[in-house]
């Protein structure tokens, strides 16, 4: 502890001998974390937006369908419109909008094309408050109510059918009976989402389609919104318990693959900083290596003195973590600084065509979690510090003999 | 859908009995009836050759059908023999398909019905859909004219609000004697999308029939499909068996 008392100061002192030296190192180190730290913020960030704008395009946070529906979409696995127990449960407060649809799947033609698609008949009122569609019409109406036949059509859609607002499409869907029901709709709205969701998805009033596969009031799926991300274990357990007879899952379990993008997006940090691990640790034995090698007569001097080769492991020691230590903290505020800097948004409205493969919302908001302001910093110092160990075990070793006959 | 295409290839094996030419010449829908009724006979029993043009070359194929009524109809190919045996049933609503390499008999699911038939102009669809151009349509007579010594109706048919059909309108250029000329397919926008051509017509089976007919699109200049009537015969006892899934997978 004494000893340590002596070679603090010594060790800040060296660590400003060669500022040049030492003002790179804490650049590399400082750059390295605020770049961590950055994108860290702006993956979660773009993570959020993404998947909230996908969520609310039209999945919401969870559905409800026929059991065995998902696994075999068709319109034998249909389901009676909410009962009065999942009524109850689906007006809670932790919901704030819920809707119920009839999805199947079906076939588009046109003059010049067949393609297959989903054919999703809605309650319009419903509609307009849980999905973004309805505000993303870039031609024509939205649907005026259940009983409205006209067909809602994504823009790449009406591009490859060639066909366009005003005009007639034929949609085939296998009905009840098991024949393949034709029916041609006019083309009251073409909406712009991203191109995979407008190659797939056709809206049309739900009472029409029901009218025209011979059903009553079945429905193939309730849609809910819950705010609180916390909140929707304990909404879906209760859904459960009020329809214990269908499926009710949450957008995880909906959509694996946005729950597995959702979980890889925190993995892609961590690759960025073991990029950024490499470059520092570089640095850091470069700076500490040349630091030794200058000072072998100083180090053979002190050791003549009195000092141990454990007192001297300690003293290098010590200068790698004042100066990792001092980079990790410019890191640090430089990072807290990008986030407030950009804390009116990230607009990336000018990028949006490039980024719809994304499915990002326009405007990014970055903001703080505390825990990586722990772990990533953190991480670093310790890392950097147990790199720096390799030189200052070289310092240790050097012998008051061996240094004075070392050519300077 | 383009049910006249159908018939023409009911035509192949078509036959009816020759109406006779009562004054209804200037009601285009009843002109379109008779055309379709000269050519649907009780049934039939066809050999034609069909020859596609394709972007990857020209190919022909040989085949045999047989039609019974509206809703009857069993083409077989026959040659050549990388293409025999392939055949298409078609029993009511239903359509079959055999594959003789997979030994298997497919019904035919919504989604395949546009594909096209065999690599031709023709889809499965053309083969299945039959009164729609009579029932399902608007007919005007635009105008009767003279064309090599026999007068010709030229007609515009327009889809009943509401039916499922993709065309904008259909141009039907039939002659006097209920031989259909030309068909045009229109989209909604009024550009012409497809075009049947009859090349030829001879006299087969005690009527005067289109022997050779020209599918062509528009957006495949170069490409085609023509069907060539071999042998016909009309009116013929079929044996019920013929249409049936068995008979189209293991023919007697």
């Amino acid at each position: 502890m004494e000893s340590l008392k002596l070679l603090a100061p010594l060790a800040w002192r060296n660590l400003w001998r060669n500022p040049r030296r030492t003002v790179i190192t804490l650049f590399v180190v400082s750059v390295g974390l605020w770049s961590i730290l950055a994108m860290a913020s702006f993956i979660t960030a773009w993570g959020q937006s993404s998947r909230d704008a996908t969520l609310r395009l039209l999945f919401a946070q969870g559905q409800i369908h026929a059991e065995g529906y998902l696994d075999n979409p068709n319109i034998n696995r249909l389901m009676d419109p909410p009962d009065t127990a999942l009524l109850a449960a689906l007006n809670a407060p932790e919901i704030s909008n819920w809707a119920a649809r009839l999805e199947l799947p079906a076939v588009v033609r046109s003059e010049y094309k067949t393609l297959p698609v989903t054919v999703v008949g809605v309650l319009p009122e419903a509609e307009i408050r849980i999905s973004s569609i309805p505000q993303k019409l870039v031609e024509g109406r939205y649907l005026s109510g259940p009983e409205d036949d006209g067909a809602i059509i994504g823009l790449n859609l009406a591009k490859r059918l060639k066909t366009a607002l005003g005009r007639r499409v034929i949609l085939m869907i296998t009905a009840q009976d098991g024949w393949l029901e034709e029916r041609s709709f006019d083309v009251v709205g073409i909406y712009d989402a991203d191109t995979a969701f407008e190659d797939t998805y056709i809206f049309t009033g739900r009472a029409a389609m029901q009218t025209m596969v011979g059903l009553g009031d079945e429905i193939s799926q309730i849609a809910f919104e819950v705010p609180e991300d916390e909140a929707l274990e304990g909404v879906i357990a209760s859904l459960r318990a009020a329809a214990p007879a269908h499926d009710v899952r949450q957008w995880r379990k909906l959509s694996l693959i946005m729950g597995a993008m959702d979980a890889s997006m925190a993995a892609t940090v961590y690759v960025w900083m073991s990029v950024m691990m490499v470059m520092i640790s570089i640095g850091v034995i470069n700076t500490q290596l040349m630091a030794v090698f200058e000072r072998i007569h100083e180090f053979g001097l002190l050791r003549a003195l009195g000092l141990k080769p454990a007192h001297v492991l300690v003293l290098v020691t010590l200068e790698s973590m004042l100066l990792i230590g001092l980079g990790v903290l410019i890191g640090m505020l430089a990072g807290a600084a990008t986030v407030w800097g950009l804390a009116g948004g990230i607009d990336l409205s000018a990028f949006s065509q490039a980024l719809e493969a994304f499915k990002s919302g326009e405007v990014l908001y970055l903001e703080i979690r505390p825990m990586d302001y722990v772990i990533f910093p953190l991480a670093i110092w310790l890392l950097g510090v147990w790199v720096a160990l390799w030189p200052a075990w070289r310092a240790a070793k050097i012998s008051p003999v061996e240094a004075m006959r070392h050519a300077t | 859908m383009p049910s006249l295409t159908r018939r023409h290839l009911m035509m192949i094996s078509a036959a009816a009995v020759l109406l006779p030419s009562v004054a209804m010449a200037q009601d285009p829908g009843a002109i379109l009836r008779a055309a379709f009724d000269n050519w649907r006979a009780t049934s039939s029993h066809v050999i034609a050759e069909m020859t596609i043009r394709s972007s990857t070359g020209t190919r022909s194929l040989t085949m045999e059908s047989w039609t019974e009524g509206s809703d009857k109809a069993l083409v077989r190919f026959i040659a050549p023999a990388r293409d025999a045996g392939n055949a298409t049933l078609q029993s009511g609503r239903r359509t079959y398909v055999f594959n003789p390499r997979l030994n298997q008999v497919i019904q035919l699911p919504a989604s395949a019905m546009s594909q096209s038939w065999m690599g031709s102009d023709f889809s499965y669809s053309d083969l299945t859909k039959t009164e729609q151009l009579v029932n399902d349509y608007t007919h005007t007579l635009l105008e009767t004219r003279r064309q090599s010594g026999h007068v010709v109706y030229v007609i515009e048919s327009v889809p009943k609000r509401g039916k499922p059909i993709v065309w904008g309108k259909q141009i039907v250029h039939v002659r006097a004697d209920f031989v259909l000329l030309r068909q045009e397919f229109y989209d909604q926008s009024g550009n012409l999308v497809r075009t049947m051509v009859t090349d030829r017509v001879r006299t087969m089976g005690g009527r005067p029939y289109p022997t050779e007919l020209t599918m062509s699109s528009v957006a495949t200049p170069g490409q085609y499909t023509k069907i060539v009537t071999q042998s016909a015969a009309f009116d013929i006892d079929i044996p019920s068996y013929l249409f049936t899934r068995s008979n189209l997978q293991n023919p007697r």
